[in-house]
């Protein structure tokens, strides 16, 4: 109670600071989550965990960047972002100065990550491998079959986060029934919901009216213009995507289109539609041979498209790991998959919300994934560098407040470009028995100030002599077994020189 | 060699005044004593160079001494009361306890229901043929043995039988020790628990309302003023009869009742947290098997199984890690995490190599008492028959192998079975 207390001034005095220091500071306000609320008050006896990560450079993004910022996470949430932020003792703190904090990545589609198949309640394996590699590739949610679930290695608990509320819908050229039959059923869904909604008004005083009839209206279409599915075409040829954006203005929904790969062509129409573009950048599609004017997939697509207002989130290249697609082409890559869109002109923080913040919104979720702010869940990667350059690797990954990946720790990919070695734990000398009484008798004692900075130490300093003066080695209670035949009396330089 | 021989000088140097061993000496004289007097025929005496006791100890110039078929006294250097017959074993010669395979279908047909069956019995699958081939188990040390139902799912429950061959009811130790569960990352395995656990629920609130209409009854009659009527009333009422058991509750109400426990049939680590999770809240005694597999990730959970203080039946086998290849011992980790440790040998088939195989783990690093206990007193406990078997200690059956040598030296062979203080294989051997 105490600690809480504490940790309340903590934030209160966080809270002013941040108002002294910047107007974007806005975004500390916890967000208000109800349905969470409520499993939380189901009361299950677990601990609370807290997990500090201090130091980082936080991309949190909501247009800050937060050079060496702390971030506590108490239990699955943010519970504060900050440089003053008061810790708890029993915090499990992660110094990660001079690495990059950025929101967990969302996968929109995958296969197979939970490592079974069925119900991911049930079949969750949250130990194999799969889990494993999609979240060294960063992604923290994925979407399987129509569940979306959160990569909560080691654990079965929490792992459906939510269900995917799509709707597949089919709008082509190559077939002109389908086309007349769904425009029929928006047709019918329209004149339904003008129905109910002047039925909506007049009962407010005229309690006899009857509900208008929902017979003959295809739920689908009419959860899609109520906004409560989204209506999901799958689509690359510029034709049928133009008759997509005007379909969508003409019953005023806003279409997500996956695919898309000649959006660049229509872009300013797919803009003014409302449409997000689920991309795959590395895609090609050739143009077609019998047409002028351009056609095929461009590299600045997702570019073109973000300028024309068209929300782009990029869908990772293939849906499922394979152990030859650790360094080759599927879902590791999805960081790559949208620099391959900034290549094409996307700016950079777009390229990120594609994986991020736009993926949540799509999913419903954009109050609880995307961006790294107070009260949102606390899905973090921590990466060695610019999440966007080829070289970077995921260092560690927390999701649902809990360190679940350290790269170091992992079998696939600690050894390349392993962490430098001052970052790892000092390892404890092994001092050979005979010499354990020469350092005791003579302790250094002008060395043993303890390293604060591990930058201005020297990398190869031996560590074993300083540590034996620090910390001498219990000792021996009996003698040794072969007695030196003559100690020597060295002077104390010599006998820790040869360490 | 089976000799009757009269030692006349007890070996001088055990009376070494030790007031432990005086004890034994005077237990001894007096279990002696009325043997003095009739011909011992039910007395007899081993004395033996090495012995493991099964639970945790190993002991050197070791005397047993048996009467009717179970362990009377046993400890290191004791006389022998002239007249009872001593078996001297030779220098080389190792004993240990009858081997307890918890886990078996020797003989036994293989195929069985997918389904939710906790109803079924191994038990009600002895014929006097299965009976013959199941006592085919003592030629390789197997002394008692749990037959488990054929199946997936909830195929039924296990029998513990001793292998001595008999009638039904001489062999038959327990005809219900646990009730096994086959549980995955899948949705039926969890279903079929939670149904079981249901259904018992279910019957509950059945016999419950039965039981709250014939108070109601009882209490209607009780009031009627109407002698005669009331007579007739009651008459017709009678004693207060339970609902019939529920078919497939009542192997789960048992569970409860901690009559009978849970082995749940894990394939790796997620199945574990699954497992878990389907028993929820309940109180039951459970246990685990896992069958091993090359790839098997059970280490993930080593630490929590063996903080659950559940038993985990594997075979003495060493596994791969998965992408490196590398060997792992995971029964010597598991056993090392705290994990209680149950070996069973790694087919039925293979039974005749059960000593060899656990050799290889005792090799690659796993402790040789906790092997052997895994073999024999662990498996009991697992079977709810450790008070009668599993280890040399006094008061249980006299179940023992004699061994041509070290329990896990590869050259080992078995040169003996005793079985409820008979040799039952390998007499001439002797």
């Amino acid at each position: 109670m105490l600690k809480n207390k504490k940790l309340i001034m903590g934030l209160g005095a966080l809270w002013s600071l941040s108002l002294l220091l910047a107007p974007s500071w806005s975004y500390a306000a916890p967000l208000i989550d109800d349905d969470k609320e409520s499993t939380d008050s189901e009361e299950e006896e677990e601990e609370e965990t807290w997990v500090y990560l201090a130091g980082g450079d936080v991309y949190t993004g909501t247009g800050a960047f937060l050079r060496g910022a702390g971030i506590l996470c108490h239990d699955d949430k943010i519970e504060a972002i900050g440089f003053d932020i008061v810790v708890p003792e029993d915090a499990e703190v992660l110094n990660i100065e001079g690495y990059s904090v950025y929101p967990g990545l969302i996968a929109l589609s995958s296969r197979g990550l939970f490592g079974g198949n069925g119900d991911l309640e049930y079949s969750v394996d949250p130990f194999s491998d799969n889990m494993l590699l999609a979240v060294a590739g960063g992604i923290t949610v994925a979407v399987q079959g129509t569940e979306i679930g959160r990569l909560n290695r080691g654990r079965i608990e929490d792992v459906v986060v939510g269900k995917q509320q799509f709707t597949s819908l089919s709008y082509s050229l190559s077939n002109p029934g389908g086309r007349k039959t769904l425009r029929e059923k928006f047709d019918a869904a329209e004149t339904y919901l003008r129905a109910y909604r002047t039925w909506e008004g007049a009962v407010r005083s005229n309690k006899e009216l009857k509900e208008p009839k929902k017979t003959g209206v295809d739920s689908h279409a009419l959860a899609v213009l109520r906004g409560t599915e989204k209506g999901v075409f799958r689509a690359d040829i510029q034709q049928d995507l133009l008759a997509i954006a005007r379909l969508a203005q003409r019953y005023g929904f806003r279409p997500v289109i996956q695919g898309c790969r000649e959006g660049w062509l229509v872009a300013a129409e797919l803009g003014r539609a409302g449409a997000t573009a689920i991309v795959e950048a590395r895609d090609r599609r050739n143009k077609s041979e019998n047409l002028v004017r351009p056609g095929g997939s461009s590299i600045e697509n997702a570019a073109i498209l973000h300028r024309h207002g068209v929300q782009v989130a990029v869908a990772p290249g293939s849906g499922g790991i394979s152990m030859g697609g650790i360094v080759g082409r599927d879902i590791m890559h999805m960081p790559v998959e949208a620099a391959f869109a900034v290549r094409g002109g996307l700016a950079e923080d777009v390229a990120i919300a594609s994986m991020t913040v736009v993926p949540a919104r799509l999913l419903g979720l954009e109050h609880r994934l995307g961006t790294i702010e107070v009260g949102k869940d606390a899905d973090l990667i921590i990466t060695d560098g610019d999440i966007l350059h080829y070289k970077t690797f995921v260092q560690w990954s927390v999701i649902g407040g809990r360190v679940v990946y350290d790269k170091e720790a992992e079998l696939y990919l600690a050894h390349i470009r392993p962490r430098p070695v001052e970052e790892l734990a000092p390892e404890v000398p092994v001092v050979p028995g005979e010499r354990d009484e020469e350092i005791i008798e003579a302790p250094k004692e002008e060395t043993e100030t303890p390293v604060e900075n591990p930058e201005e130490a020297p990398a190869e300093e031996p560590a074993p002599v300083d540590d034996g003066g620090e910390e001498p080695p219990p000792a021996p209670e009996e003698p040794p077994v072969v007695p030196p035949v003559d100690p020597p009396v060295d002077p104390p330089q010599e006998g820790s020189g040869d360490g | 060699m089976l000799s009757l021989t009269v030692p006349l000088t007890p070996r001088t140097r055990s009376i070494s005044a030790r007031i432990g061993r005086l004890m034994i000496l005077t237990t001894l004289l007096m279990a002696a004593a009325p043997a003095l007097a009739a011909p011992p025929g039910d007395l007899l005496a081993i004395r033996a160079r090495h012995l493991m006791t099964g639970s945790g100890e190993t002991l050197e110039h070791v005397v047993l001494l048996v009467e009717n078929g179970k362990i009377i006294t046993i400890g290191e250097d004791l006389p022998i009361e002239r007249g009872i017959p001593v078996l001297e074993l030779a220098d080389d010669q190792w004993v240990v306890p009858g081997l307890v395979n918890c886990y078996t279908r020797y003989g036994m047909s293989a195929s069985g229901y997918s389904d939710l069956r906790p109803n079924m019995k191994a038990v009600d699958e002895l014929s006097p043929r299965t009976r013959a081939s199941v006592s085919g188990m003592l030629g390789y040390g197997v002394t008692t043995a749990g037959l488990y139902p054929a199946g997936r799912g909830i195929p039924g429950q296990a029998a513990v039988v001793s292998t001595v061959s008999g009638s039904l009811s001489e062999m038959v130790m327990r005809d219900a020790a646990y009730l096994k569960a086959i549980v995955g990352n899948t949705s039926t395995g969890k279903r079929y628990l939670r149904d079981g656990f249901k259904e018992a629920d279910s019957w509950l609130a059945k016999e419950a309302k039965n039981r709250e209409k014939y108070d109601k009854d009882k209490e209607k009659a009780d009031k009627e003023k109407d002698k005669d009527k009331k007579k007739e009333m009651l008459a017709k009422l009678g004693d207060y009869k339970p609902l019939a058991p529920s078919e497939k509750g009542q192997a789960f109400l048992d569970m409860r009742d901690h009559k009978i426990s849970l082995l749940a049939s894990i394939g790796k680590s997620a199945d574990y947290l699954h497992f878990l999770d389907a028993l929820g809240d309940e109180d039951v005694k459970w246990d685990l098997r896992l069958p091993l597999s090359s790839e098997c990730d059970i280490y993930h959970v080593k630490d929590k199984i063996a903080e659950s203080g559940a038993r985990i039946i594997v075979e003495p086998m060493i596994t791969l890690q998965r992408a490196t290849l590398r060997q792992r011992n995971l029964p010597a980790e598991l056993h090392r995490a705290g994990a209680k440790l149950v070996l069973v040998p790694r087919r039925d088939s293979a039974m005749k190599d059960w000593f060899r195989d656990v050799g290889v783990m005792v090799g690659a690093g796993l402790d040789r008492d906790a092997a052997l206990r895994a073999m024999t007193l662990e498996p009991a406990g697992l079977l709810g028959v450790a008070d009668q078997v599993g280890s040399l200690e006094v008061g249980k059956e006299a179940n023992l192998i004699v061994l041509s040598g070290d329990p896990f030296e590869a050259a080992t062979e078995i040169v003996a079975v005793m079985a409820r203080g008979k040799i039952a294989h390998g007499e001439d051997e002797l």
